[in-house]
């Protein structure tokens, strides 16, 4: 990219951009989330969405109104929104949005292999899996019976085919293997996306390096956490981390050594962003978990990213945030909807 | 001066609603449209509020019938719009209708899933009989160039060819044959291969009529595909991956009778179903007919039902529960209106206690409303446009009538363009009934919205054209040119006084090529054209400098005028708000410094008009040079004007000078003296506020209902009233800001008034190009291809007529005026900080289809 790409940046990506901030700001704010908490079934909330850019995305749904179906609708807008800066858009960006369609494919070929594992239909699956994430070859994922077959035979045509390189191996796809499968082909994803964004320089850099530094750095914590006290061996596990955040390399030799919480907390008291997200978590019954409090650090940085202007971050951003969005949705609607009000004030605002 | 002049007088109501008729009563006021609700219930959030059923019930409806539109739109049945708009629906007919629509929606969904069915199993046989038509030509050709079985032992090799055999084969050779998508053809031939690493064989072939998707409804085109595989674990994989791209399998038959049995069944079964389809289809068509009819007055009443529900949502209860209490605004004029639409809701719905209403009173600003007819309407849109103004403010649209279409002329002068425009304005007002006209789009949309203005436009322009004397730029001789040009030929005088004259002779005229004629000669010059400019002058060479220098000061004198006009106005704003020291402090000092500065500019340009002659034109002094020796005091003595004018432009500057003080402190200092004043006198002061204040709540207490919360009202606002009285350095920032403004503006506005001289300028200067450039090039060649030229000629000067001078002009023009009148003329003392009152009325529902299916 030549210097100065604020010159150029908006012959191309101009529009979308402007459509993307538009976008943005029809985000809830924290006076929706203040009234959809305050609401008693499931129709306030629907009549409360009506208010804000939802509208009635939920008019055509028959009743009774269920928290699966506005997640659905709401997935489905989103997914409109997405398809339609996707197809308008020109390379280098199109290419950002293969990359950022790439982490839900993964998600969805794992499932739909667990899926096949535990014998269940393709059609009962498929409607699990996330709409950004969809492919035609998608359906054919359990004719495989082991990575290699899987990248020879079925995704060797798709965006997903380059981050193979590590995990081509011929054990039977069992549980464990589709996790590590799952994060090693996570680990390549993340550093493909991290070496795009760093050779395509500019504000997109700065801005997507940190937000993609955070994410990796968070996937080795909570593949640390999540591995305690299983048979996963730790050479296995430091094998897993993506190795394109702020922890490499000391941080996660050391995090590969960690053997429980308070020893990856230690690890993470190195680094001075991640400190006070530690602290932050509280303990067992009360306050927020490890997630949340990433979830919130995250939903920072993508606000940020907001700050800047001629970069593609604000897609990713964007993204992320209405994914966010629509988590606290459903989580308020679960909570309505199971009757357990204590614990619906414990989403993500939104800044 | 009616009601264009202020907005009309407002009343807080509040209306007493019997639970009971509190429904038929807003129907009523919403079919007239009289009152703006106010929201009472603004802290309680859209699902918390009373009527959150009923409009659910609404929305239910409109869901319904939205679906209903959208089958009767698939089934092209045309939709009949009614003239009339029903009235909202009496509340026990909602139940009934809503019964009937549910009953019909659940009628409607049942039929068209039937059919879908139906329409789905049919496209599924046809498909298949294609399938098996194209198949046929496949299985000999597969069965002859079959390589892969040539591993096979050679004695069932050899009876390949025989179906017979391969029935016994059947176990291990298997076949999967269906219909694929034609864009998933080339990705699903390689998937295969990958998977099943070559041991299958595929061929297809092109479906040669695209056919509907069963699923989708789409029309696309297929391929048939037989894929022949061996062996069972190949087989589920196939089979797999078919599901994966969504292709259509069906059985293959595996012999030439079967094939021959299943196709005649397929015939008779497509036969059954076109004949249980139509009749379907024909009783789906009858039902939605019957519909059709009447869905657009449900949709209308649906909607009318929905928004006096939300009306009813901005009411709040009172404490018995029995009767609803709304706020709303309405005009003092049509309160007995109100009145009478309340009885009758009342009456409709035979309630023993009727709804009543009282007015209360209130410090609120209330909203603005101007009624306007279809002649002001385009004007106040203008003025809306910058703001809508304050409530009981001068409102700028009266004189806008006028004075935009002048100011709007002055640029535009042309009698010709003037009377074009004029004239597709009357095309329009003529025929402003023409229902084509109403529903019109866009930029004829808005041409047609300003019809009026555009009709008043062309009509001044037609009179600043004859001002001008302009008609597509050339001069219009109608009374004779004042001048003479055989006069400086006079022979009456002798050579040597001709000489001391100028006048011309023959070597004179020969060998110049320009010649002046002198004024100052008797005869020449034998009085001023009766109206306008001369047309002597289009042929003059001067021409320029003597229309620029009538323009601008026209433009100058012009601009003063107006902007004085709005500083007038001004006074009428105080006076009816009841602040006279503001006319004292702010409007008579901006009047002086005005009219001491720029009043005597004008001043000076008319007497410089009047008291010089053409002999007497060589010794005039330069208006310029001496109004900027005005402030310079130069310490050479000029000639000046008259004599004393030296004092008089002192007197002016010192009054000017004076006056800039006054507009800076006077106002600010006068209410801190008011303020102090009060608590300076103590006792007697403070006690005559007191009964004052005591009156004051007395009388807002007669109308609010509950006594505490109107004491904490009122002595709310009576605190903030006092505090804003403290906050002395704020108004000294406001009036300072306000001052400074004001003095830079007097400048910079006049001379932005120029611009009236300026765009006068370019406009007649274009037409003149446009002229010399073209219809003078077609006049130029001689009469027998002249003619035949002149003809495309005229037509392209009147296209570019058309488009450069009458819109593209006329556009600038009109910017330009509007500029002049938001910002010159308006800021002068209009503030246009109020609301709009929004009325409560059916009428802003829209009636039409298209929206409530988007």
């Amino acid at each position: 990219m030549l210097e100065g790409a604020e010159f150029y940046f908006n012959v191309d990506h101009g529009y979308l951009e402007g459509l993307v901030r538009g976008c943005k700001a029809s985000l809830l704010t924290q006076q929706d989330y203040i009234n959809l908490v305050q609401c008693e079934t499931l129709e306030d909330v629907k009549i409360h969405l009506q208010t804000t850019d939802y509208g009635n995305f939920l008019a055509n749904q028959t009743n009774p109104l269920t928290v699966s179906k506005i997640d659905t609708e709401m997935r489905k807008k989103l997914c409109r929104e997405f398809e339609y800066f996707r197809n308008h858009s020109l390379e280098p960006l199109s290419t950002f949005f293969t990359y950022m369609t790439c982490s839900y494919m993964i998600d969805n070929v794992i499932l739909l292999m667990n899926g096949a594992l535990q014998k269940k239909s393709v059609k009962e699956i498929l409607v699990k899996c996330h709409p950004l994430g969809r492919f035609t070859e998608m359906e054919a994922v359990n004719i495989a019976e082991t990575p290699s077959d899987l990248f020879n035979a079925v995704l060797v045509e798709t965006p997903l085919a380059p981050f193979f390189q590590d995990c081509m191996s011929e054990n039977t796809l069992d549980e464990l293997n589709i996790e590590l499968l799952r994060n090693k082909l996570y680990k390549s994803y993340l550093e493909a996306f991290y070496k795009f964004c760093k050779n395509h320089g500019d504000v997109t850099a700065e801005i997507m390096c940190p937000i993609l530094e955070f994410e990796a750095d968070r996937r080795a914590f909570i593949i640390t956490l999540n591995s305690f006290g299983t048979e996963l061996s730790k050479d296995d596990r430091e094998t897993l981390y993506p190795t394109c955040g702020k922890l490499y390399p000391e941080g996660l030799r050391l995090l590969a050594q960690a053997e429980d919480f308070d020893q990856m907390k230690r690890v993470a008291d190195h680094y001075g962003v991640y400190k006070p997200l530690f602290e932050a978590v509280g303990d067992g019954s009360g306050g927020k978990t490890l997630e949340d409090v990433f979830y919130e650090r995250e939903v920072q940085m993508n606000v940020l990213a907001f700050n800047r202007q001629f970069h593609y971050g604000v897609f990713y951003a964007y993204t992320k945030l209405k994914e966010q969005e629509m988590r606290n949705i459903v989580w308020i609607a679960e909570c309505i909807s199971q009757r357990h009000r204590t614990k619906i004030n414990s989403y993500i605002p939104i800044l | 001066m009616g009601s264009l002049f202020r907005s009309e007088t407002m009343c807080l109501a509040q209306l007493f609603l019997q639970s009971g008729t509190a429904y038929e009563c807003l129907s009523a006021l919403g079919e007239k449209g009289l009152v703006q609700f106010r929201d009472l219930n603004q802290n309680v959030s859209s699902f918390q509020r009373k009527f959150v059923g009923e409009v659910k019930r609404c929305e239910e409806l409109e869901r319904i019938l939205a679906y209903l539109v959208q089958e009767i739109n698939r089934a092209d049945i045309p939709l009949p719009e009614g003239e009339t708009s029903p009235p909202a629906p009496p509340l026990k007919q909602v139940l009934e209708m809503q019964e009937q629509l549910q009953k019909l929606e659940v009628e409607l969904r049942e039929v068209t899933k039937n059919k879908e069915k139906l329409r789905k199993n049919l496209l599924e046989l046809i498909e298949y009989t294609h399938m098996l038509r194209v198949t046929k030509t496949f299985v000999k050709r597969n069965v002859e160039f079959e390589p892969t079985y040539e591993e096979f032992p050679p004695l069932e090799n050899d009876s390949l060819l025989d179906y017979s055999c391969m029935q016994r084969l059947g176990a291990k050779l298997g076949f999967v044959s269906g219909l694929i998508n034609q864009g998933k053809v080339e990705a699903f031939e390689k998937m295969l291969w990958r998977v099943c690493k070559g041991y299958t064989i595929v061929t297809y072939a092109e479906l040669d009529e695209p056919l509907e998707d069963p699923e989708t409804g789409e029309v696309i085109k297929w391929y048939v595909f037989l894929i022949s595989f061996w062996g069972e674990q190949i087989g589920h994989k196939v089979k797999k991956i078919c599901d994966c791209y969504h292709c259509h399998v069906y059985p293959y038959p595996n012999t030439a009778e079967e094939r021959k049995e299943i196709q005649e069944g397929l015939n008779t079964r497509i036969q059954d179903l076109y004949t249980v389809l139509h009749k379907t289809e024909d009783y789906l068509r009858q039902v939605l007919c019957k519909a059709a009819e009447s869905v657009y007055s449900h949709v209308i009443q649906v909607k009318k039902m929905k928004a006096i529900y939300h009306m009813l949502n901005m009411c709040s209860f009172d404490v018995t529960n029995k009767c609803l209490i709304a706020e709303v605004w309405c005009p003092e004029a049509d309160l007995h209106e109100l009145r009478r639409a309340l009885e009758e809701g009342s009456r409709e719905s035979g309630a023993t206690i009727p709804s009543f209403m009282n007015t209360i009173p209130t410090k609120e600003t209330p909203p603005t409303l101007i009624r306007t007819n279809k002649f002001t309407e385009g004007f106040q849109n203008i003025v809306d446009a910058y703001g809508v103004g304050s409530y009981r403010e001068v409102n700028p649209a009266l004189f806008t009538i006028i004075t935009f279409p002048f100011l709007f002329a002055v640029m535009f002068g042309d009698f010709g363009h003037g009377f074009v425009m004029f004239l597709f304005a009357l095309l329009l007002v003529l025929n402003e009934n023409h229902p084509r006209l109403n529903q019109s789009q866009e930029i004829m949309r808005m041409f047609f919205n300003g019809r009026y203005i555009l009709l008043l436009m062309g009509l001044f322009s037609v009179y600043t054209g004859l001002i001008y004397n302009d008609c597509f730029s050339k001069s219009v001789n109608l009374f004779g040119s004042g001048w003479s040009v055989s006069a400086m030929y006079s022979s009456s005088h002798t050579p040597a006084e001709q000489k001391k004259m100028g006048l011309w002779n023959d070597s004179v005229v020969r060998h110049n090529r320009v010649l002046q004629l002198d004024p100052s000669i008797p005869g020449v010059f034998q009085g001023p054209y009766p109206l306008g400019i001369d047309p002597i002058w289009n042929l003059a060479t001067n021409r320029l400098t003597f229309l620029n220098s009538f323009k601008m000061k026209m433009s100058v004198i012009l601009g003063i005028i107006h902007m004085t006009f709005g500083v007038i106005l001004g006074i009428f704003n105080h006076l009816h708000f009841r602040k006279k020291f503001n006319i004292y402090l702010v409007s008579v000092p901006e009047l002086l410094f005005m009219l001491c500065i720029f009043g005597y500019l004008i001043f000076m340009i008319v007497y410089k008009w009047l008291v010089y002659s053409a002999e007497t034109s060589r010794v005039a002094p330069s208006i310029l040079i001496e109004f900027i020796n005005m402030f310079l005091f130069p310490a050479s003595e000029t000639n000046g004007l008259y004599s004393g004018q030296e004092h008089v432009q002192r007197l002016l500057l010192a009054v000017a000078a004076l006056a800039v003080p006054v507009l800076f402190l006077g106002k600010p200092l006068f209410l801190l003296w008011l303020h102090n004043g009060r608590s300076c006198f103590g006792v007697s002061r403070s006690g005559y506020t007191l009964v004052r204040k005591d009156s004051e709540e007395e009388v807002s207490l007669l109308g609010s209902q509950d006594i505490e919360e109107g004491n904490n009202q009122i002595e709310d606002g009576y605190r903030e009233m006092m505090c804003e009285e403290f906050n002395f350095g704020e108004i000294l920032m406001t009036q300072v800001i306000h001052s400074i403004e004001y003095c830079l503006g007097c400048i910079s506005n006049t001379a932005s008034y120029l611009r009236l001289w300026a765009l006068s300028l370019a406009h007649a200067q274009l037409s003149d190009v446009l002229w010399t450039m073209l219809v003078r090039v077609g006049l130029r060649v001689d009469t027998t291809y002249g003619v035949l030229l002149l003809l495309p000629v005229i037509a392209l000067f009147a296209v570019l007529t058309i488009f450069i001078l009458l819109i593209m002009e006329g556009l600038s023009a009109f910017l330009h005026a509007i500029r002049l009148h938001w910002v010159e003329f308006q800021n002068k003392f209009y503030v246009g900080a109020g609301t709009k009152f929004v009325p409560f009325s059916f009428r802003l529902l829209s009636s039409k289809f298209s929206d409530d299916v988007a």
